[in-house]
C-alpha cells in the first residue's frame, strides 16, 4: 500500500504575529516557532500505524512551504515514513487552497498512492480545504474529520467513523484510493526516534521549485488583513501578578461567584 | 418550475439531523439576507433529503423563501458524494451567485469538492461580510483567530461556509409562505457509503446546575496543571471543570466535558478559560456565557476579544498566587 501524507508547518499558537501592510498578508516576527499542524502528526501518525500492521506499506510526505518547512518533513520520515517531497514556495504569502491542492495532486506520488492523508485543517489558513479538493482532482472518495479507520481486505476500501455535531459519528466505506482529513484524538502521535531522525536528516528530498507566477488566476485572494474585532470589553488588569489576583478577586466577589471576608 | 431556477440567486443548502432543521439553517438565511443587501438577488432555499416534502413545507412557512426539495432514495443518510453530485446536477446550468453551506461536519465535507466542480471559489468559515472598493468581502479567522482576512471571490460562482453562531436566525417577521417544489434526483452509484450514523458517548454531566465553568486549554501543558485547575475550580462554589478540545484529546479529561462545535455548548454565568487561545470552534461552545475572564501568555490571544476581562499571566504561577491570595482572606 503506497500512502500519501500532507504536512504543513505553521506557528505555534502563541506565536507573535502581526499585519504586513505592504504584502497585505501576516508576518510571523519569529522563525524558530514553526512546527507541524497538530492535525497532521496525527495524519502521519495514522499513516506509520498502518504501516507497522501492513509490511511493505510505504509512506510518501508532501509539503509545500519555504525552504524551512523542510524540518517538518524529516519529523515526519523520523516517525516512520520512508520518503518525502518539499514543495518550495519563495514566501509565506496567501495560496488559493484550490491552486495548491493542484499543486500536490499534480506529483506522481498522489495518482499513485492508495490513500492519501490530509489533516481536517491547517491551523494558520483554518480552511479544511485542502485535502477535499485534491479528492476531487484526482476524482477519490473522500471523507473528512475522520476519527477512527480501519483498512479492510483487500478489495473492500477503509472503513472510517467521522466526527459529527453532539456527539455523534457517521460510518463510512470508502473504495481505495481515497483521501481522508484526520481530525485530532484520533491517536497519540509518537515523538520521532532518534535513529530514524538520523537517518531522516541524511536522507536527500525530492525538491521542486513553485513559481508564484503559476498561480496567475486564483479563484479567491485576501484583500485585506486586520485585528479582530472586540466583540467584548476586554479590560486587561494591570500590575503584578499578586495586584492582579487581588483585583480579580474583587471582580468575582462583587459579583458574587467568590465569597471574601 | 421556472422560478425555482437557480441562475443569478442566493441559494441556502439547508442543514438536518434526524428529521429536525438544524439551527445552522436559520443562520444561513439571515446571512444570505444580509448578503443580499449587498447584491440583490432572489434567495432560495435548497433541502436534500430521502423523501423532503415534509421539510421542505416547513422551511417554506417558517423562512417565506421559495423551497426546493431534492429527493433521492441515497439521501436517506448524509453522503458527501451523493450532496455533490445532486447539486452539481441542480446548480450547474442555472449557476448561482453564491451557495451558502453552514461550516460544520457536513457543509465543510462537501463545500470544497462542490465549489470545484462548479469551478467556483470555495471561501470556508465565513463570519462576517463588508464591502470595499465595491468588492464584497468575506471575512474569516486565520492563525487561531488572531487576525481576521477579507477574501474576495474572483469566480461567477461562489461557495461559502459560514461559521455557526456568526449569524442570529433571521429575525422574526409575518412573511407569506414560500413556494415548495420537489424534484427527485437519480445518483450513480458512488465510491463511498455511508453505513451508520450514531451517537459515540453519551454523559450524564449537567451543566445546568453549574454556575460557573473553569476550562483548562493546550496551555495548562502537562496533566499536573490540571490540578491547578481543579484546585481553582474548588474554590468557587457550583463550579465544574471543563477544557478546550486537544486537552480531551490527551485523555486528561473525558469527551463529556469538552466545550465546542464537537463538544458541549455552555452558557454559565462566569466562564474562566485558563490556557486557551479562543479558535473559533472553541469559541462557538462558549460564547454565550454571562462573564468571561481568560487567563492566557499570549497577548493576543483570541479569546481576549471576547473576555470580559484580559488577564496576560502564565497559569502555572497565577493560578498559586490567586488561591493565595484567596486563602488569605478568608
Ligand atoms: C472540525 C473541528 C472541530 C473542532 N472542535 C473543537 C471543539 O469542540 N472544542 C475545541 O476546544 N476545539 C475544537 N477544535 C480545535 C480548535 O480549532 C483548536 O485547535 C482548539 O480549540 C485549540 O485549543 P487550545 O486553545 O486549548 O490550544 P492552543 O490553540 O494550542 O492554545 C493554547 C493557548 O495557551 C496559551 N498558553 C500557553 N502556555 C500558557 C501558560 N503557561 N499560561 C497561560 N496561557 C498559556 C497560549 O498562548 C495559547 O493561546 C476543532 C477543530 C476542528 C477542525
Ligand atoms: N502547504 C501545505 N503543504 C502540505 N499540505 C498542506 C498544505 N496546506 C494544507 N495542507 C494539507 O491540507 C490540510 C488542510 O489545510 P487547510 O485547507 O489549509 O485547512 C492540512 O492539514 C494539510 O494536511
Amino acid at each position: 500500500m503506497k500512502i500519501l501524507v500532507c504536512v504543513k508547518q505553521v506557528p505555534e499558537s502563541e506565536a507573535v504575529v502581526s499585519i504586513d501592510k505592504d504584502a497585505g498578508w501576516v508576518d510571523v516576527h519569529d522563525t524558530s516557532v514553526f512546527r507541524m499542524n497538530h492535525f497532521d502528526e496525527c495524519a502521519v501518525e495514522a499513516a506509520v500505524q498502518i504501516k507497522e500492521a501492513f509490511p511493505g506499506t510505504t509512506i510518501h510526505i508532501i509539503s509545500v512551504g519555504p525552504e524551512r518547512s523542510e524540518v517538518v518533513i524529516r519529523r515526519a520520515i523520523g516517525m516512520g515514513a520512508d520518503h518525502g517531497t518539499h514543495m518550495v514556495t519563495p514566501g509565506d504569502g496567501f495560496v488559493d487552497p484550490s491552486t495548491l491542492a493542484g499543486w500536490i495532486a499534480s506529483l506522481s506520488e498522489a495518482s499513485d498512492a492508495d490513500l492519501i492523508l490530509c489533516g481536517a485543517m491547517s491551523e494558520d489558513l483554518m480552511q479544511g480545504q485542502v485535502g477535499p479538493l485534491m479528492a476531487e482532482y484526482l476524482s477519490l472518495p473522500c471523507a473528512t474529520a475522520v476519527v477512527q479507520m480501519t483498512i479492510m481486505p483487500v478489495g473492500e476500501g477503509v472503513h472510517v467513523e467521522r466526527e459529527i455535531e453532539g456527539g455523534y459519528r457517521e460510518a463510512v466505506a470508502l473504495q481505495l484510493p481515497a483521501l481522508l482529513t484526520i481530525q485530532t484524538g484520533i491517536n497519540q502521535p509518537r515523538y520521532p526516534s532518534l535513529s530514524k531522525l538520523l537517518r531522516a536528516n541524511k536522507l536527500k528530498l525530492n525538491t521542486l521549485y513553485v513559481d508564484a507566477m503559476e498561480d496567475s488566476a486564483p479563484l479567491q485572494g485576501v484583500r485585506r488583513v486586520t485585528l479582530p474585532r472586540k466583540l467584548r470589553e476586554g479590560v486587561f488588569l494591570e500590575g503584578s501578578a499578586s495586584q492582579k489576583a487581588e483585583q480579580l478577586l474583587t471582580i468575582l466577589s462583587d459579583r458574587s461567584f467568590l465569597t471574601v471576608l | 418550475m421556472k422560478n425555482m431556477q437557480t441562475s443569478g440567486s442566493i441559494v441556502v443548502i439547508a442543514e438536518h439531523f434526524e428529521g429536525e432543521i438544524r439551527p445552522i439553517t436559520y443562520e444561513l438565511v439571515h446571512f444570505a439576507e444580509t448578503l443580499q443587501q449587498f447584491s440583490p438577488a432572489p434567495i432560495k432555499i435548497l433541502v436534500l433529503d430521502e423523501r423532503a416534502e415534509t421539510l421542505a413545507k416547513s422551511l417554506a412557512r417558517t423562512t417565506g423563501k421559495d423551497v426546493l426539495g431534492l429527493r433521492a432514495p441515497q439521501l436517506a443518510q448524509y453522503n458527501g458524494q451523493v450532496y455533490t453530485s445532486i447539486l452539481h446536477e441542480i446548480l450547474r446550468d442555472h449557476p448561482p451567485l453564491y451557495v451558502c453551506i453552514g461550516h460544520s461536519s457536513r457543509g465543510s465535507d462537501y463545500a470544497p469538492g462542490l465549489a470545484m466542480r462548479l469551478k467556483a471559489a470555495c471561501i470556508t468559515g465565513v463570519s462576517a461580510l463588508s464591502v470595499q472598493e465595491d468588492m464584497i468581502c468575506f471575512s474569516r479567522d486565520v492563525y487561531g483567530g488572531k487576525i481576521n482576512a477579507d477574501m474576495v471571490s474572483n469566480t461567477e460562482t461562489t461557495v461559502l461556509t459560514v461559521q455557526p453562531g456568526s449569524y442570529g436566525p433571521a429575525p422574526d417577521r409575518d412573511l407569506p409562505k414560500g413556494n415548495v417544489c420537489l424534484k427527485s434526483m437519480t445518483v450513480s452509484p458512488q465510491t463511498s457509503t455511508t453505513l451508520s450514523t450514531t451517537p459515540f458517548q453519551t454523559s450524564d454531566l449537567d451543566f445546568s446546575a453549574a454556575r460557573v465553568i473553569v476550562s483548562a486549554g493546550r496551555g495548562i501543558g502537562e496533566e499536573e496543571n490540571l490540578e491547578l485547575i481543579r484546585d481553582l475550580a474548588s474554590v468557587i462554589p457550583q463550579s465544574v471543570v471543563c477544557g478546550s478540545r486537544p486537552v480531551i484529546d490527551l485523555g486528561w479529561l473525558t469527551y463529556d466535558r469538552q466545550i465546542g462545535v464537537t463538544g458541549a455548548t455552555v452558557t454559565p454565568d462566569l466562564y474562566l478559560a485558563c490556557g486557551i487561545s479562543g479558535a473559533a470552534q472553541h469559541v462557538s461552545g462558549m460564547k454565550g456565557s454571562g462573564f468571561i475572564v481568560a487567563i492566557n501568555t499570549d497577548p493576543m490571544a483570541a479569546i481576549f476579544n471576547l473576555s470580559d476581562i484580559c488577564i496576560v499571566e502564565d497559569l502555572k504561577t497565577f493560578i498559586p498566587v490567586l488561591l493565595e491570595a484567596l486563602s488569605n482572606k478568608r
